[in-house]
């Protein structure tokens, strides 16, 4: 086999390919999805508690947030106790 | 107009649907050119899924005037393709497939062996070179083309195709396959 000849027949199998079959309908289902979502309003308390659930830090985020709103409730309440 | 700026109009009015035509039309050589580009048939698939979901999300900045759709097309998958790259892992040359004995390929085992070298060189030119090769000798784009989707000039590409075919050719000779 001339080199020219190998050459080619490899080109020629690089160019063969086999894709999965529903390669068309995954990419459409993600596409259908997306505009789904972006029909969604931007603040839906499911869409919110589910970003909240995902995200380890945000889920820490939120708790720190929710305890130091209470200590400082809290101190504001003895406080006024306290001055009358 | 042609049939595929129709469709493009279709999918921008709002026909979801039509988007389909241009995945059908172009799915085998986006997953091509990125299976050449990154060598894992795994995951070329699922980067070629997210070549079209960012085509269909930025659609609307597609300009025709400035370039065919299937180039444009293509830059996306070219500059996925690079990302996926840069996360892989690189090959060293001394982990890719050595040959020291002289073979004569005249049967499919040892023609196998020469696919395989060049498979082998192919995987270790510098990634632009790659690129531009498998664009122009396995998608058969133009060199116009080629340097619109790499972002560079003509001669450029000419000068990395040129610099490719040597660095194969080595590769082949590398097997004496004509007694």
């Amino acid at each position: 086999m001339k080199s020219e000849e190998i050459y080619n027949t490899w080109k020629e199998r690089k160019s063969q390919i086999d894709i999965r079959e529903n390669f068309a309908d995954e990419v459409m289902n993600n596409i259908y999805q997306y505009e789904r979502d972006k029909g969604r309003p931007l603040f839906d308390v499911q869409r919110l508690i589910e970003l909240i659930s995902a995200h380890r830090f945000v889920k820490a985020g939120v708790v720190t947030a929710g305890v130091v709103t209470g200590l400082v409730r809290i101190m504001f309440v003895v406080y006024n106790f306290l001055a009358c | 107009m042609t049939q595929e700026t129709k469709v493009l109009h279709q999918v921008l009015e709002g026909d979801t649907e039509s988007f389909r035509h241009i995945v059908e039309r172009y799915e085998k050589p986006i997953v091509r050119m990125i299976r050449n580009i990154i060598n894992n048939r795994e995951s070329c698939e699922d980067i070629a899924q997210d070549v079209f979901f960012t085509a269909y999300r930025k659609l609307a900045s597609f300009d025709p005037a400035r370039s065919k759709f299937s180039t444009w097309l293509f830059t996306i998958a070219r500059n996925k393709s690079i990302n996926a790259m840069r996360k892989k892992r690189p090959v060293s040359m001394s982990e890719l497939p050595h040959n020291s004995d002289a073979h004569n390929p005249s049967d499919e085992l040892a023609e196998r062996e020469f696919f395989d070298k060049l498979d082998a060189g192919l995987e270790a030119l510098p990634s632009a070179q790659k690129r531009t090769f498998v664009l122009v000798e396995f998608e058969n784009l133009s060199y116009a083309e080629t340097a619109q989707i790499e972002g560079v000039r003509i001669g450029t590409i000419k000068s990395r195709i040129n610099r490719a075919k040597k660095q194969l050719a080595k590769a082949m000779k590398e097997i004496r396959y004509e007694k």
